[in-house]
Order: structure tokens, then sequence, then C-alpha cells
């Protein structure tokens, strides 16, 4: 077996850029990107909640694609682009998020970033998605008490949003 | 929320072999102290539901050279194990040759959790819900097993996958799925049925209780010519039901034919229940199904 290059020690160095500034952050390699994103980068839009992948309130984008940041281990974001809710929002209100709002698409609020990188996960591949796409790329977010009819409204509003600034 | 593992303090480390023979290596030493991760979508519910602890060693496989694509071999398509359930359900070709497949991965978890699990891992979990689908297409795994590759029937694999050691060191290296035959091909009035179901207890991003695939051809006279039949779900160790497969080859697919085989479907399925469904619920789900789909091609036949 061939030690040095191979091998991750407890404390490794996790390089990766998020929402465009390029980290090399401390890190075991089975940490949590979750916890490293919250507990030392302090980007708590990224919220924590069923820890195994089910709920979608920890939602980032890796490489573009929707990612639960309770499933991603430190070693597997190395060299990736992660972009969270506060990225999404880096130039201000996200046309996403102004959809949510006058929608109603919200309520205790707790799902709802999980929800806004869901949908532009969604909306980075598909501009204009079917009904079946929207259903599938929300089926990994839950939220327990909105209900579903405002955010599906938001995400259409979005699209809507999105393809009169494209004519 | 429960203690996590980070308050545990369980740091493992993390290996990353570049070959084939380099992560066996590793698993080879470190026995049952290491584990082979791809994705780790499933090892994370156990680690966090305390079902396993977390090794002192991780074998990460997202590295392993040429495991992370499909491929069009002399006669099947082989599914790297590395490739994401994502990249399987996107996958042109997958899904226009094996579209139970992609059906099947359409139906796991959500694309946040594809985009990180394998078609790997949801084999080697044994229970996973794309295994029916891939049963019924008569798929085959190769391994690497330390002294070279082995290439294994799928159904012939999950006869003993639970049994302790049953798996070793080797690793999975691919899933091969046969393309039809020349016959199959040619034979332009042969009908195809095949269709795959998942049961659960919500429509989407939810466990299986059943999952149930039928694969085959019917001729022009509603005769069945060949048929697969493959069912599982929930912790229930996919298999076809040959018994059953080979009562219907060669008879016409009529209504006494469709009642037979429900009643076979409920003898044999012999599904695990828990305490959201029972055995008989399962049993009579997975025959309602599949003959449901035998019906509908029975119909539309003639």
């Amino acid at each position: 077996m061939s030690e040095g290059e191979t091998v991750k020690n407890e404390y490794d160095e996790l390089r990766c850029t998020i929402n465009g500034t390029d980290y090399s952050i401390a890190a075991p390699p089975s940490e949590r990107l979750l916890m490293i994103l919250r507990d030392r980068l302090g980007l708590t839009g990224t919220k924590r909640s069923c820890d195994i992948g089910r709920c979608g309130a920890c939602m980032v984008l890796i490489d573009g694609k929707s990612v639960n940041a309770c499933l991603a281990m430190a070693y597997q974001c190395g060299g990736k682009r992660i972009t969270t809710i506060e990225g999404v929002a880096a130039g201000g209100i996200d046309p996403i998020q102004q959809a949510f709002l006058e929608e109603g698409g919200f309520q205790c609020g707790y799902c709802t970033p999980g929800m806004i990188v869901s949908v532009a996960a969604l909306l980075g591949e598909h501009p204009d998605p079917t009904d079946d796409e929207i259903a599938e790329a929300l089926s990994g977010n839950l939220c327990r008490c909105t209900g579903y009819g405002g955010i599906w409204r938001a995400v259409k509003r979005a699209i809507e949003a999105r393809r009169s600034a494209a004519t | 929320m429960g203690l996590n593992l980070r308050e545990t303090g369980s740091t493992p480390k993390v290996w990353h072999p570049r070959t084939a023979a380099e992560a066996w290596a590793y698993k080879r030493n470190f026995g049952p102290d290491g584990v082979y991760v791809a994705g780790g979508t499933l090892l994370r519910t156990q680690w966090e539901a305390g079902i396993v602890r977390m090794p002192a060693n991780l074998i990460d496989l997202s590295g392993v050279g040429g495991l992370s694509d499909i491929l069009i071999g002399e006669d099947g398509l082989l599914l790297g194990s590395q490739t994401t359930l994502q990249a399987c359900r996107m996958h042109a070709l997958l899904q226009r040759t094996f579209p139970m497949a992609t059906d099947a991965v359409r139906s796991i978890a959500a694309p946040s959790v594809r985009h990180l699990a394998t078609i790997g891992g949801n084999v080697a979990s044994v229970v996973g819900d794309a295994v029916t689908a891939l049963l019924a297409y008569d798929a085959s795994l190769i391994w690497h097993t330390g002294d070279g590759e082995r290439q294994e029937e799928l159904t012939d694999w999950l006869l003993t996958a639970f049994q302790p050691g049953s798996l070793n060191d080797r690793l999975l290296l691919s899933v091969k799925l046969p393309f039809p035959d020349e016959q199959d091909r040619a034979d332009s009035s042969a009908k195809r049925v095949s269709a795959y179901h998942k049961v659960g207890r919500r429509e989407a991003f939810t466990p299986s209780l059943v999952t149930a695939a039928v694969h085959g051809f019917l001729d022009a006279s509603g005769t069945v010519e060949s048929i697969r039949l493959a069912v599982g779900g929930g912790q229930t160790v996919p298999r076809r039901l040959e018994e059953a497969e080979r009562e219907m080859t060669g008879q016409t697919l009529d209504a006494k034919l469709l009642k037979h085989v429900h009643a076979r479907i409920m003898e044999l399925y012999e599904p695990r229940e828990d305490v959201f469904a029972d055995s008989a619920y399962r049993k009579r789900t997975a025959a309602n199904v599949i003959v449901a789909e035998l019906w509908r091609a029975s119909r539309t036949s003639t």
C-alpha cells in the first residue's frame, strides 16, 4: 500500500470555491459540508434539519447541481464550485427569491433557502421546465407549514420572470 | 435531532485509490475497519441512525479510473459502478434501451441525492430499488476480486448477498445489461412488455414497500415468447419469480393465465414486512401491478 499522496489525515486542507471566493479550510475529510458552511464560515442560510438528505433544507449547488450539504463530505468537495443561498443572493434579491416573496411561497421560512437553491439548479439546467421537471426538481425539498401551492406559483412566476427578462 | 458524528469526535481517515487493485488492497488491509465509499448517501443514513459505526477508514472510490462512465460493450451496456444515479437517469442510450432502469433510478430519492449516490452503491446495498429493474434485464455484475475480474449473474449474487462474508473484499466494477438478442430485434411482430413499478407510502422520495418489474415479449397471437418477473421492495432482497416465468412461457396470455400468474406471485413472493405494511399487503400489491401490466399488454397485442 502506498501511503503519502493517497492518504487523508485527520485534518486535511479542503480547497474549494464558495460563492465565488477561493477557500482553503482545515477540516477532517469526512466532515460534512453543512457544518463547514455554518460553523466555520458562518453561512447560516444553509439550514440544518434532517441530517440524512431527506428534507432539502441544507441544499447547495456543487458545480451547479443541487446537493444536500448534510450528505456531502469535505473530501467530496475538493476543487468544487459551491454556491449557497448567500451566493444566489450575492447580487441582491434574486428573481427566484422575489417570486417567493410575491407569491407567498414561504411561511416560517426554514425550508425556503433550500427550495430556492433547488429552483436555481432547475432553472440553470432547464430554463423553461415542464411541470414534471419542476416536481422532480423539488421532490427533495419538504415544507411543513406553507403547503406547496404558493411554492409552485413562485416557481412558475420565477420561470416567467426569466422568460420576460430574456425577451 | 440526535447526536451526530461530529459530536462523537469520530474522524476516519479517507483513502483515495486510483485503481481497482489499489482500492482492493486497502480493503484487504483494513478488513472490517475499512469501508468502500461511493457517494456515501446510504452510509450516512446508517451512521446517523446508529445502525453501523463510522469505520476508521473510508476508501473513496470516486477517483478510481474508468468506473464513472456508461460504455457500450460488445454484447451489452456497461454501467460503471461509480456512475451517479442522476447520470444514469439522464443517459439517453440507457433510457432508450433499458427504460426500466431509468424509471427505477428516477424513483430513488431526489436529484440532490442522486447527484452523489451511485448505481454501484445501490446494487451493493442489495435491496436498492434499481436492483429489481436490473434483474428483469438479466443483468450481471463485474467484480474486481484481487486476482482479476469476475463476472457473476446478479440473480446468483443476490442469493448469498446478505450472508456474512459474501462481499469479502471484492469491489464492484460495473453492471452489465445485455442487449436484446438478434432474434428479439429482428422479429418485428413481437410485442415488448416492459414496466417497472415502485409502490411506497408517498408518491415521491419515499422508501419502497414493493418494487416490481416485468420484461418480455408476446408474439402476434398473444403467446408469451419470453418473460422475466422480478420483485423486491423495502428490506426484501429482490428476486426473479422463475417458476412463474417458466409456467407462462409458451402460453397464451389470457384471463386464465393472468389469474394463475396472480396466484403464483402471491405464493412465490416472500416480502419482509414491517410496522407499516404486512406481507399480505405487499404480496397483493406486487401481484396486482404485475398482472395489470400483463393484462394491458394482452389487450393491445390482439
